[in-house]
C-alpha cells in the first residue's frame, strides 16, 4: 500500500502534465566555483562575473538588465527558421555591467552564449546561460572595454543555423556578423528556384463550361445600369449651377445627411417604380 | 644553298618522327602515392579507462578497445543522473536531469522508477555562415554522412569547443542503446530538439496504446499520437512485462527517419535483485555493467547496431538550411525506390574506425553474449571467422532450448534481432583457438565504404594475447595504417601499394595515349593469293552453303517419299474426296 502512495506521490511531483504548465524560475543555483552554477533541473550559468572589472574599464559603466526570450514561437517572423530569440540585436557601453534574464519559452533546452570575451576573465571566452523550457535563469557579466560585436547564439546542434542567433554590440561593435534573422543574409543561400512543378488544383470541366457559356450581358446588369443613369441625373439636377466651393460644401452637408435624405430619395425612387398606380416620371 | 640544307634537315626530321615516336617501347613504372597526413589507428590514450574499476559504486567491466566508454559515463547512466557526485557527473556531457532513477517498488535493491529524456540532434548538417559542415562526426577518416540520431540530454555545446565543429563524443551514432529492467515503470521523454518533427515508436517493447493521460504512446502520428514538433515535448510510457532485445525509431516519415539515423535498440533485462543496469550504452558495443540475467549464463555482453545510410539522403541536409526545402526535397522528391546504401555502418562507425571500438576482446573458454541488430532496409547475413555461435533468441523471444540453432551466419531481416552465444572453448566447432577472427555482413557490399573495400562493418573477435597496448589488434598481414587515410577513403590510394618489393601492383604512372607509341602491328600473310589448307578451311566455315547443301538434301528426300508412296496418297485423298460427294449427295 505504501508503493502504491509513493507511485502516485511520484507521478503527480513529475508529471509531464504538471511541466508544461508555465515558466519555472531557477533562482536556487549551486554555485560550483568560477562563475558556474547549476540546479538539479539542469538550468546552468557559466562565466559568471559580477564584480571582476575587465582590464581598461577602471570602473563600472552603469548596470543593464535586459530579459531574452527564446522558442520555436519566435521564428514565426523569420520564413525557413525555426528557432529564433525574441531580439537580435544588442547593443551596450563598454564596460556595462549586464544581467540577462533568459527566459525559454520551449519545452526542450536552449542556450544564450555570448563569445569571444577574454579569457582571463571568462572559461573559454564565453558567458553561457542554459534552460530546459519552460524555464527562466538569470546571469550577469561585466562587458569588456573594446569596441566589438560578440556573437549571441544557442550552440545545441543546428539551433543557430536555423535561427538562434544575435549580435551583441559593444560601443557600436566592429562589425557585422552573418545569417542573423532580419538583420543579415546567409553567406551561403538556398536555391529556391522550384524543384517540383507548382500545383494547380483541376477546374470542374462543368463549371468551366458555364463559365464560357454565360451571356455578358445579364438583366441585373442592365437593371444596375439603369439605376446607375437614374442616380446620375438626379445627381447632374441638384449641382446644376453650383460653383465648386458650394459642390464641396453641398457634399459634405449631404454626406451627412445621406443617412435621411438618401434614403428618403432613394425610396420614392423607388415607390415610383414599383407603385404600378403611378406612371415612371423624372419631373418633381 | 642554306635554305636547301634547311628543308632537307626538316624534310628528314618529318620523316623520322614516327621511328622516333615509337622509341618507346616499355610500359610506364609504378609510382608510389604518399597517402599524406596518417590518423593513428588508436589516437586516444586512454589506458585507465581500459582498467576493470569501481566509480561510485558501479562494477565497471574491463575494457581492452582502443576507445572504451568513460567509466564515469557508465556509472552516471548506472546509478541516474540524480544519484552521482557533481565531480562524476562533469566527467560526463550528460544533463544532470537525463536519466532519473527512484524507488525501488518491488524492494528488491534497485530502483524501479526511470526517466530517460532523449535529444536528436543532426550531424554533418549545412551551416549558412561558410561552405562546410555543421556539427561534424567521421564515420571513417573524411567520410562525413548527415545523419539524424536520438542522443541522451546533455548540457552545453554540441561541439568540443567553440573554435572546433567536431561533435562532443556523447553526440554520435547510432542511436544510444536504451537498457531497462523487466516491470520498471519507465518514462522516455522526447525533447525534440531537432528542426523537423519526429516521435518514438517502441517496436516489440510491451507499452500501451495510450499513456496514463488517455493520450498516444504508439508513437504512429497517423494512428495514435500527433508528432512532436520542434520545441515541444513528449513522455512515452512503458511497463514491460517481457524480457528482449527491442528496438525504438522515430515514426514520421519513417522511410527516410529510419535511415538518417533515428533507430536504436532497446533492450528488457530479466527482473533480477539489485539489478541495476546500464540505462545507456552510447555508441552501442561492449556493456560495461552487464545486468545479473546476463552475468549469470555470460562473461561479457556486446551490443552489435548494423545500419545502412545512403548518401543521397544525407546530401538533402547539406545542401539547404531552409527546413522548408529539406522537407520538400527528403518528403516529395527522394524517391526511396531508386535509392541505395553507400554507408554501412557498425555502431555509427565504418573500418578501419570499427577498429577502435566494435572489437569482441575474448579469452578461450567464455561465454560472450552479443545481440546483433539489423536496421538497415536489406536483408543481412552475418558471418563470424573462427567461430560458429549459437542464435538462442529472436526478435527478443528465446528460441526452444533443444532446437537452437549453431551456425555461422545470422541472417537478419531488416529490423531484426538476434541474441548470439559465442563460446570461445577450442573444440574445432564453438572455436578454432585463438587469433584475429574477423565477424562481417556477407552481404558483400556491406564490407564496403561507398562501395569500395576494406569498408564498411568489418570488426573483429580478438583475443587478448593478440591485443596491442593501444587496444589494437596486432595484425600480422598487410599494414593497415594507409586505410585510417582521407587518401584511401577519396579512392585515391591503391589498396595494393607496396605489397612486395618493386610495387608490381602499385599506381602505374600517367602516360599520354600518343606517348605511348605506336601499338605492335602483326604482319600480314607473307603471300595472300596462296591460301593454305588452314585459311581454305576458315574461308570456307561460312555456314550458309553447308546450311544450303542440307536444305536441298532434306528437298531430295521429301520428293522421294513422295514418289515412294504416291499410290497411299492417292487413297488418302480420294477418301477426302468421296466425303464430299457423299455430302453433295
Amino acid at each position: 500500500m505504501l508503493n502504491f502512495k509513493s507511485v502516485a506521490l511520484v507521478l503527480l511531483l513529475v508529471s509531464p502534465s504538471l511541466w508544461a504548465a508555465k515558466i519555472v524560475v531557477h533562482d536556487r543555483m549551486m554555485d560550483h566555483g568560477g562563475g558556474h552554477l547549476m540546479d538539479m533541473g539542469g538550468a546552468m550559468v557559466m562565466g559568471q562575473n559580477i564584480d571582476r572589472v575587465p582590464d581598461g574599464c577602471g570602473t563600472i559603466s552603469g548596470t543593464k538588465e535586459i530579459t531574452v526570450r527564446a522558442g520555436h514561437k519566435h521564428a514565426k517572423r523569420f520564413p525557413g527558421r525555426m528557432f529564433a530569440f525574441d531580439q537580435q540585436e544588442f547593443n551596450f557601453e563598454p564596460c556595462t555591467k549586464l544581467t540577462v534574464n533568459f527566459i525559454n519559452e520551449d519545452k526542450i533546452r536552449h542556450q544564450f552564449m555570448i563569445h569571444g570575451l577574454p579569457r582571463y576573465l571568462y572559461a573559454k571566452g564565453m558567458f553561457h546561460l542554459e534552460v530546459t523550457g519552460p524555464g527562466q535563469v538569470t546571469g550577469t557579466l561585466i562587458l569588456p572595454p573594446a569596441k566589438k560585436t560578440y556573437l549571441v547564439h544557442c550552440d545545441i546542434a543546428q539551433h543557430m543555423e536555423k535561427g538562434m542567433k544575435g549580435q551583441m554590440k559593444v560601443g557600436g561593435g566592429d562589425i557585422d556578423l552573418p545569417s542573423i534573422p532580419g538583420v543579415t543574409p546567409y553567406v551561403v543561400q538556398d536555391s529556391y528556384k522550384r524543384t517540383v512543378p507548382l500545383y494547380v488544383p483541376p477546374v470542374d470541366p462543368s463549371v468551366a463550361a458555364k463559365k464560357k457559356n454565360a451571356p455578358y450581358f445579364t438583366v441585373s446588369m442592365i437593371a444596375g445600369l439603369v439605376i446607375g443613369l437614374i442616380l446620375l441625373v438626379a445627381l447632374a439636377s441638384y449641382l446644376k449651377g453650383k460653383q465648386i466651393t458650394e459642390i464641396f460644401a453641398a457634399l459634405f452637408g449631404y454626406t451627412v445627411a445621406l443617412g435621411s435624405k438618401g434614403f428618403n430619395f432613394l425610396k420614392s425612387i423607388f415607390v415610383r417604380l414599383f407603385d404600378k398606380t403611378k406612371k415612371l416620371s423624372f419631373k418633381k | 644553298m642554306l635554305r636547301q640544307a634547311f628543308i632537307s634537315l626538316v624534310g628528314t626530321f618529318a620523316v623520322l618522327l614516327p621511328f622516333l615516336a615509337t622509341a618507346a617501347v616499355d610500359l610506364p613504372p609504378s609510382i608510389t602515392i604518399d597517402p599524406g597526413k596518417v590518423e593513428p589507428p588508436c589516437k586516444f590514450n586512454l589506458p585507465k579507462w581500459r582498467d576493470a574499476q569501481v566509480v561510485e559504486g558501479v562494477q565497471i567491466q574491463e575494457s581492452r578497445r582502443c576507445l572504451p566508454d568513460n567509466p564515469d559515463l557508465i556509472a552516471a547512466v548506472v546509478k541516474g543522473t540524480n544519484n552521482i557526485s557533481m565531480e562524476t557527473l562533469m566527467e560526463t556531457h550528460l544533463s544532470v536531469d537525463s536519466v532519473i532513477k527512484k524507488d525501488d517498488l518491488d524492494g528488491d535493491g534497485d530502483p524501479d522508477v526511470i526517466i530517460i529524456k532523449l535529444e536528436v540532434f543532426e550531424l554533418n548538417g549545412h551551416t549558412p555562415d561558410f561552405a562546410g559542415l555543421s556539427t561534424t562526426y567521421d564515420i571513417a577518416p573524411g567520410v562525413q554522412p548527415a545523419m539524424w540520431v536520438f542522443a541522451p540530454k546533455t548540457r552545453g555545446m554540441s561541439t568540443q569547443s567553440f573554435i572546433s565543429n567536431v561533435a562532443n563524443t556523447t553526440l554520435r551514432a547510432p542511436s544510444p542503446v536504451i537498457r531497462v529492467e523487466q516491470d520498471d515503470i519507465v518514462w522516455l521523454q522526447l525533447e525534440n530538439s531537432h528542426y523537423f518533427p519526429h516521435t518514438i515508436h517502441l517496436h516489440g517493447v510491451d507499452h500501451p496504446y495510450v499513456d496514463s493521460s488517455g493520450e498516444g504512446n504508439d508513437g504512429v502520428p497517423q494512428t495514435s499520437d500527433k508528432v512532436v514538433m520542434p520545441g515541444s515535448a513528449k513522455t512515452y510510457e512503458f511497463k514491460p512485462r517481457v524480457p528482449g532485445t527491442f528496438v525504438y525509431h522515430c515514426h514520421v516519415q519513417a522511410h527516410v527517419h529510419i535511415g538518417m539515423g533515428l533507430i536504436g535498440m532497446l533492450v528488457v533485462e530479466e527482473n533480477k535483485p539489485n539489478n541495476w543496469v546500464q540505462t545507456l550504452n552510447v555508441g552501442a558495443g561492449q556493456v560495461r555493467h552487464p545486468s545479473k540475467g546476463v552475468l549469470a549464463d555470460y562473461d561479457s555482453e556486446y551490443d552489435m547496431h548494423y545500419h545502412a545510410h545512403d548518401k543521397d539522403l544525407g546530401d538533402i541536409v547539406k545542401e539547404f538550411n531552409d527546413p522548408r526545402l529539406v522537407a520538400r526535397k527528403m518528403n516529395r522528391e527522394y524517391d526511396l525506390q531508386d535509392a541505395t546504401d553507400e554507408y554501412h555502418l557498425l555502431n555509427g562507425l565504418s573500418f578501419p574506425f570499427t577498429l577502435r571500438e566494435s572489437l569482441i576482446v575474448a579469452e578461450p573458454d567464455q561465454n560472450i553474449k552479443m545481440r546483433i541488430f539489423n536496421s538497415s532496409g536489406e536483408m543481412s547475413a552475418m558471418h563470424t571467422h573462427g567461430h560458429k555461435a549459437t542464435i538462442t533468441h529472436y526478435d527478443g523471444v528465446e528460441h526452444n532450448p533443444i532446437a537452437q540453432i549453431t551456425r555461422d551466419i545470422y541472417d537478419l531481416a531488416p529490423a531484426q534481432r538476434n541474441d548470439l552465444k559465442i563460446s570461445t572453448k577450442n573444440d574445432g566447432f564453438h572455436s578454432y583457438g585463438e587469433g584475429i577472427w574477423i565477424f562481417h555482413e556477407h552481404r558483400e557490399k556491406s564490407i564496403t565504404t561507398d562501395g569500395m573495400n576494406p569498408g564498411g562493418g568489418i570488426s573483429a573477435i580478438v583475443y587478448k594475447k593478440y591485443l596491442d597496448d593501444t587496444g589494437m589488434p596486432k595484425v600480422q598481414g598487410s599494414d593497415i595504417t594507409p586505410l585510417f587515410t582521407q587518401a584511401f577513403h577519396s579512392r585515391q590510394y591503391p589498396v595494393w601499394q607496396d605489397f612486395d618489393e618493386w610495387n608490381s601492383l602499385g599506381e602505374p604512372e600517367e602516360v599520354e595515349d600518343e606517348d605511348l607509341g605506336d601499338a605492335f602491328v602483326v604482319p600480314p600473310p607473307k603471300d595472300k593469293n596462296k591460301k593454305t589448307v588452314a585459311a581454305t578451311l576458315i574461308a570456307t566455315t561460312d555456314a550458309t552453303p553447308v546450311v544450303n547443301f542440307m536444305k536441298g538434301l532434306g528437298a531430295a528426300l521429301v520428293v522421294f517419299l513422295l514418289y515412294a508412296f504416291r499410290g497411299k496418297l492417292t487413297g488418302v485423298l480420294s477418301l477426302f474426296g468421296k466425303k464430299g460427294g457423299r455430302k453433295d449427295a
